[in-house]
């Protein structure tokens, strides 16, 4: 372990990830610090694999090469009994929040502590009681997850993410689909989860403004690997195009609005002519 | 031409892809240390909303099966006077045959695309990588008590499938149509067999049991994780349970009686 | 206590089964002559086994005693040889008994009709794996018809 690992809790080293087998590449050569003890946000279009960036820290899908050290364990080498001890370190956010739809909130919050301690009750439920409490749940905690809105079961979800006080919590898209309140609600509980209990947490998403004020550093990932990285101040102040068209959301730019498509014209009228010239302009815009 | 070939090959391969696929789901499943404390409720939940939850259907089935085979059988043998061999006709088909098939039948119907659409659901809403995240295997805390619940249930619902059955040929048979009582039971008894008829037709249901439930969990183990995929994999299940459970009975029933 | 209850249905499930186990062994299956009990083997040669089958019964005076488990063809001459299977219960027959082949009424299934034979001093009694001697074969419908004509004719 070099000292530079010791201030970061994941290392992602020269990555090569496809989908299926080698159809879709999604990532080639990417690499990524995720500093312990801060907020990284990791931003990009989306369909841009983030969600999958965090299955492969998580050990749920093996790259094809490079390595993904958590806190120095190359987690794509360890054995199935290892990855799931090494599980237990970290949690993970999903986006549909993915409560069990049979248990009541409660007994959700409970479930890993369940599994993985022989706790007696008592000491159970003051725990649960504690993490229901951080998120502002106490009261609900006999309603089962379907009676929940969307913001309370992502906060519920969160509270069992918390239940066995990780070291790594990856959010998956914790803003998505939230209005504005709830929105607000979620960014506080980032920032105050990640400074009272010390932990290390990643965010992807897409909601720049939001993600914004609260990370310690960002990753922009487009074009499978990592283009830009920094404080939330280098990367405004950055003048990469692209980085700038994220920031501004801008319709068109080095990210184009098309998919990959033959030219408009060649498509609807089936002509030969001039489209040539029409998809090498846009070949070349994909390559910027 | 070629092409006909080469899909033809491609669907080979996903069928045996599929199938190895759900060999290892199931091994990854069952191998390991059981820990009887944790799974022991989780095997009560199970066996309830599989086993207890048939019941209803599988006690209605089995006495309108079994009355009907009462009174077609009796409408055939009067013709040839031997309407006391009313009680081994309808024992007979019941244990080895129908028992075990129609419950394997309707257990795919019933459990079986239960089980698919809420693991697939399970998968759909995350349930499952969240479980995978928080350490917990989702093949052992999902996939197995739900395969030993349906291992366990599907004999003890076709031996009650047949027993009920039995008692509705008897109702139609001897309450209704006036067999003589004491002919029903001590031919059927004479014609019955604990190891040929009774444990043979327990092991066809425990074949059908095995099979129907790994079809029915590695359908939703498996599936597209959307609404689309999962209603496919339900429908998958039930044809898929059935054509298996058919084809194998022709096959142990070869094996057994042939 | 919601756990309380499904194990209460699991268990009274359960039990419902195991019941209906009882009931089908007991009422419906006959329970003289199981695979478990035990049993010993006689071995007979007929000219003519008629219509008998494996899994026909083999009787002492109209009770089961016992079961076909097998015919084959034996010796130079391909005579029928049926093996019976019989209850460990009924193990005193003499090395005189006779065994027919008899029908069960006018169209009924064909079985084996044991006979056991005098016993003195001088015979012994079967053992496993005893040939029965004195056979009867099976009464063939269109042999007795012919037989019935050409009597008939001779008159």
């Amino acid at each position: 372990m070099t000292s530079a690992d010791a201030d970061d809790l994941v290392v992602i080293e020269n990555l090569d990830f496809a989908h299926g087998y080698g159809a879709h590449q999604v990532y080639k050569g990417l690499e990524m610090r995720i500093p312990r003890g801060k907020i990284t946000a990791v931003m990009g279009p989306s369909g841009i694999g983030k969600t999958t960036l965090l299955r492969l820290i998580g050990g749920q899908l093996k790259p094809q090469s490079g390595s993904i050290k958590f806190a120095g364990h190359d987690i794509p080498q360890l054995s199935r009994s290892a990855l799931y001890e090494q599980r237990k370190r970290m949690s993970m956010l999903f986006q549909s929040g993915a409560l069990f739809t049979d248990m009541t909130v409660f007994d959700n919050i409970a479930f890993p502590i369940r599994e993985h301690s022989d706790l007696p009750d008592e000491i159970i439920e003051t725990i649960v009681l504690m993490k229901l409490e951080a998120v502002g749940l106490r009261g609900a905690r006999d309603l089962m997850p379907g009676e929940l809105s969307g913001g309370m079961a992502r906060r519920a979800a969160l509270a069992r993410a918390i239940a066995l006080d990780p070291e790594l919590i990856m959010y998956d898209e914790p803003f998505a689909g939230q209005d504005p309140i709830s929105m607000g609600v979620i960014v506080k509980l980032i920032k105050s989860l990640n400074n009272s209990l010390g932990l290390t947490s990643v965010v992807v998403t897409h909601d720049v403004a939001e993600v914004l004020t609260i990370a310690d550093k960002v990753f922009i990932i487009a074009d499978k690997k990592v283009v830009a990285e920094g404080t939330p101040e280098e990367l405004k102040a950055s003048d990469d195009d692209l980085v700038q068209q994220f920031l501004s959301g801008d319709a068109d730019g080095p990210v184009p609005f098309h998919y990959k498509a033959e030219s408009f014209a060649k498509d609807i009228l089936g002509e030969e002519a001039d489209a040539d010239s029409d998809a090498e302009q846009r070949k070349e815009r994909d390559n910027a | 031409m070629l092409d006909r070939v080469a899909a033809l090959g491609k669907a080979v391969l996903d069928n045996i892809a599929g199938a190895g696929q759900a060999m290892v789901m199931l091994l990854r499943a069952l191998v390991g240390k059981p820990q009887i404390r944790k799974s022991w409720p989780l095997l009560m939940q199970q066996m309830y909303s599989v086993g207890v939850l048939s019941l209803v259907i599988i006690i209605v089935s089995g006495l309108f099966i079994g009355m009907v085979i009462g009174l077609q059988g009796y409408t055939i043998l009067v013709d040839f006077g031997a309407e006391q061999s009313l009680g081994p006709m309808v024992a007979l088909s019941l244990l080895r045959e129908l028992g075990p098939v129609v419950t394997a039948l309707l257990f795919a119907g019933r459990a079986g695309s239960a089980l698919t659409a809420e693991i697939g659901l399970m998968k759909a809403t995350e349930q499952l990588s969240s479980l995978e995240m928080m350490a917990v295997d989702p093949l052992r805390r999902v996939i197995s008590p739900r395969f030993w619940a349906g291992f366990y249930s599907m004999p003890i619902l076709a031996i009650i499938f047949s027993a009920v059955g039995i008692y509705g040929g008897y109702l139609v048979g001897v309450r209704w149509l006036g067999v003589d009582e004491g002919a029903f039971w001590s031919v059927m008894q004479s014609n019955v067999e604990w190891g040929q008829d009774i444990l043979n037709g327990i092991i066809k249901s425990l074949v059908f049991a095995f099979v129907v439930t790994w079809i029915a969990l590695h359908k939703g183990f498996h599936c597209t994780p959307t609404s689309v995929g999962i209603s496919r994999a339900t429908t998958s299940t039930v044809v898929t349970a059935s054509l298996a459970v058919l084809g194998l009975d022709f096959v142990l029933t070869a094996l057994m009686f042939g | 206590m919601e756990s309380r209850n499904t194990q209460l249905a699991v268990g009274f499930f359960v039990i419902f089964g195991v019941l209906a186990l009882i009931f089908l062994g007991l009422r419906a299956a006959d329970t003289n002559v199981g695979s478990s009990n035990e049993t010993y083997k006689l071995y007979a040669k007929f000219d003519n086994i008629g219509g008998l089958k494996e899994r026909s019964p083999v009787k002492v005076g109209g009770v089961v005693v016992g079961r076909v488990t097998r015919i084959t063809l034996d010796g130079d001459y391909y005579e029928p040889l049926v093996e019976m299977t019989i209850n460990k219960q009924y193990d005193e027959f003499s090395n005189t008994s006779s065994v027919s082949i008899l029908t069960s009424g006018l169209l009924g299934e064909q079985y084996v009709g044991l006979s056991p034979g005098f016993i003195d001093d001088t015979v012994e009694m079967l053992e496993d794996g005893d040939y029965i001697q004195d056979t009867k074969s099976a009464l063939v419908l269109e042999d007795l018809i012919g037989q019935f004509l050409f009597s008939q004719g001779n008159d």
